[in-house]
């Protein structure tokens, strides 16, 4: 099949594929799913959060692979599934980039594919994740971001209001306060001095006239930045997310394949998630035309990914790309905690650590499990990129990353219960000079010695 | 009439087929259960309530995992069906501890939270009017009057999508039906403070908390 016929195909599927109610098809993935852990032999063991077995990782990607095909994807609208074959998605996976050039201009950042422990540091490409922010500090939080010697590339929080009123979406509200959010972003690189900087998305917009509205090369959102494409939970689409994607193919722009498995969700244990988030790059290949894939592990109950599950279906599916595919793909902490607390970059070390010998691209952070409005700031993604350069630089093993992230478990998971929520953006920062306070970088300097005696390499950083 | 209470041989053969979700040979065990006389009323609030909830204990505390807490509640579903039939032909019908109409606000699609919620207050005797998602404020107060209902759930987990929750709210209080309907609000985006500022009757931050605060609120 011709790229470009591509969409005309899948949407004769979404029309034609198979009927089946809603909740058939999540039991449908939930049973076949387990099927396949038990037929590939894929094992969960707790105290082993980075598993360092390539036969095991290639297993789960075949097993995900074989969910795909049996399983398709489920259109929300029609209800009907559409199929692949086994040929169409080996195709369209070889036809998909291995090389990304974003952003333009002298602050352009080639995003390559990375593999299992490579030498190459990771790309971090960050911001507050989609989670909730007021309209009234939003630029300076993002300034926050974008200043950060060890960040690459900003991602997008959503705004709650525009001129106080609620933001509703699916109507003009929801294109202005795109319109202003794309600009802001676009304003908040201006001023730390790296205008080409790459921008994830415009998260304000849930819509696809919301998404398509950032599209603007002078004020908003060039053809050199992206835009998130979702995945609902789990393998499903609907007409809303693929109508972007023929806009974003002729803007000339990035579809970035947004994957949320639920860690306890329809995949079920962290065996069965990680098959699943397999299955789930493989959509954002072939129907998403994705440039990159952004997988944001989620827990079930805490919303975070900083626990057990997640960390190993971080470092299984990462694992499992990398070995077997030229994919780029990006990760994202998602914490139970906030700024201004050690518990919260303790959260992020690990996930970045586990990240860095996968094969992935730090993308993130989402403090707070993304709960808590403007409880975001750029120290700890700064942190994130931090962590993972020195991860690379010191040459951490998988078995050594698993080791550490056991080490770095005891010091937040009393607070999966009970979080430490810390402080939003404006008493984390001084706002006069955009810098964080004292409190804040003191946490910063705490966790990275700690994370020095584990063996991390560090050098020089913004608040040392 | 039927023998009310349910002998323990029959509790436990269905109470098992509820937790591993077993729909062929729960509703075997349905049928045999009523066959032989068993009160159907009893067979719902002895054996299938109590099953459910303890499914939903175990999905809360971790134990299991979301495709069980489907399975079950899928079966339980099918159970409840077949009893209903056998009750309507004695001339009985259904209690139910209430009528919950439930969906996530206009423009949220991601509704797994919501499907967990309907689980446990179908696990718990309620009967929910399940509206999906992405569900105008208009179709929220349609259904609950064309259900007779107690409780309006609206669920929401995108933070740019709860001003949904809002407009729920705003037109109850508009048709003065606010005071006729508890109207509860939850999901990833949404606090207390939140639900205090749009004025809904509740929120709860859990599937388990929805199911207590409806409780307590029905009970007020």
């Amino acid at each position: 099949m011709y790229a470009n016929e591509r969409p005309v195909e899948i949407f004769q599927r979404s029309r034609s594929g198979p009927f089946m109610k809603e909740i058939e098809f999540d039991l449908m993935v939930a049973k076949r799913a387990q099927e396949l852990v038990r037929e590939y032999d894929v094992k969960y063991d707790p105290q082993l959060l980075c598993p360092a077995d390539d036969e095991m990782a290639d297993r789960v990607f075949e097993a995900g692979v074989q969910l795909f095909l049996d399983v398709g994807v489920y259109h929300l609208d029609t209800q009907r599934v559409i199929r692949f074959d086994r040929g169409e998605v080996m195709d369209a996976l070889r036809q998909a980039p291995s090389t990304l050039y974003l952003g333009e201009g002298k602050d352009m950042v080639i995003a390559t594919n990375r593999g299992v422990e490579d030498p190459t540091p990771s790309l971090n490409l960050t911001g507050p994740a989609g989670q909730a922010c007021s309209e009234e500090h939003y630029l300076k939080m993002l300034i926050s971001y974008a200043q950060e010697p060890y960040v690459d590339a900003i991602e997008s929080g959503a705004t709650l209001t525009y001129n106080g009123y609620d933001i509703v979406a699916g109507t003009m509200m929801e294109v202005k306060a795109v319109q202003r959010d794309s600009a802001t972003a676009r304003e908040a690189v201006r001023r730390v001095g790296k205008p080409g900087m790459h921008i994830g998305d415009c998260a304000t917009g849930m819509t696809a006239v919301g998404k398509m509205a950032a599209s603007d090369p002078v004020n908003g959102l060039r053809p050199c930045d992206g835009r998130l494409v979702a995945q609902m939970c789990e393998l499903k689409t609907d007409d809303d997310q693929l109508i972007r994607i023929p806009h974003l193919l002729q803007y000339g722009t990035h579809p970035i394949n947004l994957m949320t498995p639920l860690t306890g969700g329809v995949g079920g244990n962290p065996a069965g998630v990680s098959v699943v988030s397999v299955a789930e790059f493989l959509l954002g290949v072939i129907c998403y035309f994705a440039s990159y894939h952004y997988l944001s592990i989620t827990h079930i109950k805490w919303t975070n990914n900083s626990d057990p599950w997640g960390m190993y279906v971080l470092a299984m599916t990462g694992q499992a790309m990398a070995r077997n595919t030229h994919l780029v793909y990006t990760c994202d902490p998602f914490t139970m905690c906030g700024p201004c607390t050690d518990e919260l970059l303790y959260e992020v070390a690990g996930h970045a650590i586990i990240a860095e010998v996968c094969g992935y691209h730090q993308h993130g952070v989402g403090s707070t499990g993304g709960n808590i409005v403007d409880h975001h700031t750029g120290l700890e993604a700064g942190f994130q990129g931090e962590v993972g350069l020195a991860t690379t630089r010191a040459g951490i093993t998988r078995e050594q990353a698993s080791e550490i992230a056991l080490r770095l478990l005891p010091k937040y998971e009393d607070t999966f219960e009970n979080p430490k929520r810390g402080k939003p953006f404006a008493e984390a920062y001084d706002l006069k000079t955009i810098t964080p306070t004292q409190e804040w970088q003191d946490c910063y300097r705490r966790v990275k010695e700690e994370l020095t005696k584990l063996g991390l390499a560090f050098v020089q950083g913004p608040y040392d | 009439m039927p023998e009310s209470g349910v002998p323990k041989n029959i509790a436990e053969k269905l109470g098992e087929t509820l937790f591993q979700g077993d729909k062929a040979a729960a509703m075997a065990a349905t049928q045999e259960a009523l066959a032989s006389g068993i009160d159907p009323l009893a067979l719902v609030q002895e054996v299938i309530i109590p099953s459910l909830v303890e499914v939903g204990r175990r999905f809360e505390a971790l134990e299991i995992f979301l495709p069980e807490l489907m399975q079950a509640g899928d079966v339980g579903s099918a159970c409840s069906k077949l009893i209903e039939e056998e009750l309507v032909k004695c001339g009985g019908e259904m209690r139910v501890a209430g009528v919950v109409v439930i969906g996530t606000v206009k423009g949220d699609i991601h509704d797994i939270g919501k499907n967990i919620v309907i689980s446990l207050f179908k696990a718990h005797g309620y009967k929910v009017i399940d509206l999906g998602r992405d569900v105008s404020a208009i179709a929220f107060v349609e259904a609950a009057e064309a259900n007779h209902d107690d409780v309006i759930a609206a669920s929401t987990l995108m933070s740019i999508t709860r001003a949904g929750c809002r407009e729920v709210a705003g037109l109850l209080r508009e048709l003065n039906l606010n005071d006729k309907y508890h109207f509860i609000v939850g999901g990833g985006s949404l606090d207390q403070v939140y639900a205090d500022e749009i004025g809904a009757d509740g929120y709860a931050p859990t599937a388990a908390g929805a199911v207590e605060l409806v409780k307590l609120l029905m009970s007020n």
